[in-house]
C-alpha cells in the first residue's frame, strides 16, 4: 500500500512537471526568462490581473501560470489559465476574441494578432503578449513559433465544443459561451449563444430530462402570454419585451431556443431548425 | 405588441416578485426620504447623489457591465432608470464596450457613461479613447478612467496630459482614476493633484477603518467617489453546507453588503457586476432601504465566517512552521475543496508535497508557531487540509 502511494506521489509530480513544460522562454533563439514564474490561483488573480480577475472567475478559472521572457529590449509575458473543463477555457477564448478578425486552427482555436495571440486546448486558455516594440511592429511569426511549440507540450482536446456544431450555420455571425444568465436569465445557468443577421440562437444542458423540464416550466410561468409550441419534447412560443419573438424548447436534457425575432412564430421555425441539429 | 407598453409590463412584472415581498412583511421598495421618482413610469424609486464637481446626478447603484453577457440587462437597467455604467477598453478585449455601446445607444443622452484605459503612454491612451468612442457607439464619454493604478508612481504626466487633451477636444467630460490597491496613499495624492473628476476604486464591509478616510480626503476634495467590488468577492459563493447559507439566501440578505456601501455619505455611487434580470430586482432593492441593524448582523457574520477560513495571501507566515509546511499554499489548496469544490485539485496539489511534509500532523505539535496577522485559525486548517487530503 505504502508502495503505490510513493508511485501515486511520484506520477503525479511527474505529470505536474510535464504540465509546466508548456512554459519555456527557449522556445525561439535568442529569448530568456527573466524573473520568476508567476503562480495565480482564483483567490489571488486579483493581485495580477485587478478587476479584470472577474471575467476570468466566472468562467470556472481554477490557476494561472507564467511567465515573462526577454530578447533584448522586447519582452513576452505569457499566462497559461487551467479553467475548470475544456468547454469553459473555449469559453474564455471565445469571449476574449476579436470578431472581426479570423480564427485559427491552433488547439480548440487561436486567434494571432500583431502583438499578442490567444489559443485554448483542453483545459488551458493561453495568453501571449508582446511588448517593449513598436506600436506598428509585427510579431505575429514570433507569436506563432511560441504557441506552435507550446501546443506541442500542453495536453487535451484540440477540436471545439461538439455542441457548436449543432447550431445552424446559415447567417451565423458568432457563437460564444455564456458562463452564467444566458439571455440574461439566471434560471439558464450556461451555455451557448449564436448570434445571427437576425436574432439569437441559444442551447444549455442540464443534468437530467426532469431537471431541464423544470426549468422549462419556469421560464414559462415567467413569459407573460406564453403558448405551446412543436418543437422537441416540449416547447413553448412567446413576446418578450427585449426578447421580442422567443421560441424555448426541451430536448432530452437541453433546454436550446430562439430569440429576437419579430414574431414568435418565425421563433419557433428557427427553434426547431436547432433542435433538429441536437442528437 | 405594442414595444413601449411592452416593455413598461414587463419592468412590472419584473419587480411583482419585490412587491409581493412588501406585502408578506419584508417591506421592499418602500419609499425612502431620500428617494426620487425614476424615469416617467417606472415603478422604481431611485436614489440619487451628486458625483463630486462633476456636478451630474447619479444612481446610488450603478452597474459594472464587465461579466455581463447579455445586453438585455443593460437595457433594462437603464429602461428602469439607473444612469451609471461602467465598462473598459480592456474587457474582453473590447468585447464588452462593443456590447454595451449597442445596449445603450437609443440611451446615450440618458445616462453616464465611463470607460478606462489600462494604455501606459500618452499616445496609447489617446489611441483607445478613440477606440472606446468608436466601439461604445458614442463621440463623448462622461468618465475616462486612467485603469488600475496602485500607487502615485503609476500615474505619469503624460497620461494626465492625454486626459487633460481628451477634455479639450471634448471626448471626455471628466478625468478619472480607477484603483484596486494601494487606496491610503493613492486617494490623498489624487486630492492634492487636482485634476481628477472622480476615483473608482475598490471598497466594501471588509476593509480596514483607513479606507474610509481615504475615501473622505478624496471626497473632501471635491472628487466623485464610485465604489466598485462592493460585494467583497466571494461573498456570492457561500455553499449549502455552510451554516451560513440558509441564512445569507434569506430576501435580501445578499443587499447588505451593497446597502453598506450605498449608505456612505462619501460614496456617490456602485457598480456592482450583474449578469441577469434576477440580480438587477435584487440590487435595485439597495435604493429603497438604508443599510440595517440586521444588515451589519450579517455582514458581521459573514466577516467572522471569512476571517478564520481565508488566507489574504499576504506572506508573513511564509518559512513561519516549525515543521516546514508551506502555509499559505497549504490554506489555498483547502480553499480549492472548501470554497470552490475543487477537491481534487486541492488534493492532487496535497500530494505534490514531500513525503516528509505530506506526513506531518499539526496535531501532533505542543504549540503553532505561525501567527496569522489576519486571525486565519491557522493550526486548525492545516489540520483539516491534512485530514481531507492525506
Amino acid at each position: 500500500m505504502r508502495t503505490l502511494g510513493w508511485l501515486l506521489a511520484i506520477l503525479l509530480a511527474a505529470g505536474a512537471a510535464r504540465a509546466q513544460d508548456y512554459l519555456d522562454c527557449h522556445f525561439a533563439p535568442g529569448w530568456e526568462q527573466s524573473g520568476e514564474a508567476r503562480h495565480y490561483a482564483a483567490d489571488n488573480l486579483y493581485d495580477y490581473k485587478d478587476g479584470a480577475a472577474e471575467g476570468y472567475l466566472i468562467f470556472g478559472f481554477l490557476q494561472m501560470r507564467g511567465i515573462t521572457c526577454k530578447s533584448g529590449a522586447e519582452t513576452l509575458d505569457i499566462d497559461v489559465s487551467e479553467m475548470s473543463d475544456a468547454d469553459s477555457a473555449y469559453g474564455i477564448f471565445a469571449a476574449n476574441l476579436d470578431p472581426s478578425l479570423p480564427v485559427a486552427r491552433m488547439g480548440m482555436g487561436g486567434q494571432v494578432q500583431r502583438q499578442s495571440a490567444s489559443f485554448a486546448k483542453g483545459r488551458y486558455y493561453v495568453e501571449i503578449v508582446a511588448t517593449g516594440v513598436s506600436p506598428d511592429s509585427d510579431r505575429s511569426a514570433l507569436l506563432r513559433t511560441f504557441a506552435a511549440r507550446m501546443l506541442e507540450h500542453i495536453e487535451g482536446r484540440d477540436s471545439p465544443p461538439q455542441a457548436l456544431d449543432w447550431f445552424v450555420k446559415e447567417n451565423l455571425l458568432s457563437i460564444r459561451l455564456v458562463p452564467e444568465s444566458v439571455l440574461g436569465m439566471r434560471q439558464l445557468k450556461r451555455g451557448y449563444v449564436a448570434k445571427y443577421k437576425q436574432g439569437q440562437a441559444f442551447l444549455v444542458v442540464e443534468a437530467s430530462p426532469e431537471s431541464a423540464a423544470e426549468v422549462l416550466k419556469s421560464l414559462r410561468e415567467r413569459l407573460d402570454g406564453a403558448s405551446p409550441a412543436q418543437v422537441g419534447d416540449e416547447a413553448f412560443q412567446a413576446n418578450a419585451p427585449y426578447l421580442d419573438g422567443i421560441c424555448i424548447f426541451r430536448k432530452g436534457r437541453y433546454l436550446g431556443g430562439y430569440a429576437n425575432l419579430p414574431e414568435p412564430r418565425d421563433a419557433v421555425s428557427q427553434a426547431a431548425k436547432l433542435a433538429a441539429g441536437i442528437p | 405588441m405594442d414595444s413601449k407598453t411592452s416593455r413598461r409590463e414587463f419592468l412590472s412584472a419584473g419587480l411583482m416578485l419585490p412587491i409581493a415581498g412588501a406585502s408578506s412583511g419584508l417591506g421592499f421598495f418602500s419609499p425612502s426620504g431620500d428617494s426620487a421618482s425614476g424615469p416617467a413610469g417606472s415603478p422604481v424609486k431611485l436614489n440619487y447623489k451628486t458625483l463630486g464637481r462633476t456636478g451630474l446626478k447619479v444612481t446610488t447603484v450603478g452597474f459594472g457591465c464587465m461579466i455581463t453577457s447579455d445586453p438585455s440587462v443593460i437595457e433594462r437597467a437603464a429602461d428602469i432608470g439607473i444612469n451609471y455604467f461602467d465598462t473598459a477598453r480592456g474587457y474582453q478585449h473590447g468585447n464588452n464596450e462593443r456590447m454595451v455601446g449597442a445596449a445603450l445607444g437609443a440611451r446615450r443622452n440618458q445616462i453616464v457613461l465611463a470607460t478606462k484605459s489600462g494604455a501606459q503612454s500618452k499616445d496609447a491612451l489617446l489611441s483607445d479613447l478613440d477606440t472606446s468612442l468608436r466601439e461604445l457607439n458614442t463621440d463623448y464619454i462622461d468618465i475616462w478612467h486612467l485603469h488600475g493604478k496602485g500607487s502615485p508612481a503609476d500615474i505619469r504626466d503624460d497620461m494626465i496630459e492625454a486626459q487633460q487633451l481628451a477634455k479639450k477636444q471634448g471626448k471626455i467630460r471628466f478625468a478619472g482614476v480607477s484603483t484596486h490597491a494601494g487606496q491610503q496613499q493613492l486617494l490623498p495624492w489624487l486630492a492634492q493633484k487636482g485634476v481628477f473628476d472622480v476615483v473608482l476604486t475598490a471598497y466594501n464591509f471588509s476593509m480596514d477603518a483607513s479606507m474610509e478616510q481615504a475615501i473622505a480626503t478624496a471626497a473632501k476634495a471635491g472628487m466623485g467617489v464610485v465604489a466598485m467590488k462592493v460585494m467583497a468577492g466571494g461573498y456570492r459563493r457561500v455553499r449549502p453546507d455552510d451554516p451560513l447559507y440558509k441564512k445569507l439566501q434569506q430576501p435580501g440578505a445578499l443587499l447588505a453588503a451593497l446597502k453598506w456601501v450605498t449608505d456612505k455619505p462619501n460614496v456617490a455611487t456602485t457598480i456592482p457586476s450583474m449578469t441577469d434580470m434576477d440580480q438587477l430586482d435584487e440590487n435595485l432593492k439597495a435604493m429603497a432601504h438604508p443599510f440595517s441593524a440586521g444588515d451589519e448582523k450579517l455582514l458581521a457574520a459573514h466577516l467572522e465566517r471569512i476571517r478564520p477560513l481565508y488566507c489574504r495571501m499576504c506572506g508573513q507566515c511564509d518559512g513561519a512552521c516549525q515543521k516546514g509546511l508551506p502555509v499559505a499554499d497549504m490554506l489555498r489548496w483547502l480553499t480549492y475543496a472548501d470554497g470552490y469544490g475543487q477537491f481534487a485539485l486541492g488534493r492532487d496539489k496535497f500530494l505534490q508535497l514531500s513525503p516528509e511534509l505530506a506526513a506531518v500532523r499539526c496535531g501532533d505539535c505542543a504549540g503553532c508557531t505561525v501567527k496569522c496577522p489576519h486571525g486565519v485559525q491557522v493550526p486548525n486548517r492545516m489540520a483539516r487540509a491534512q485530514a481531507l487530503f492525506a
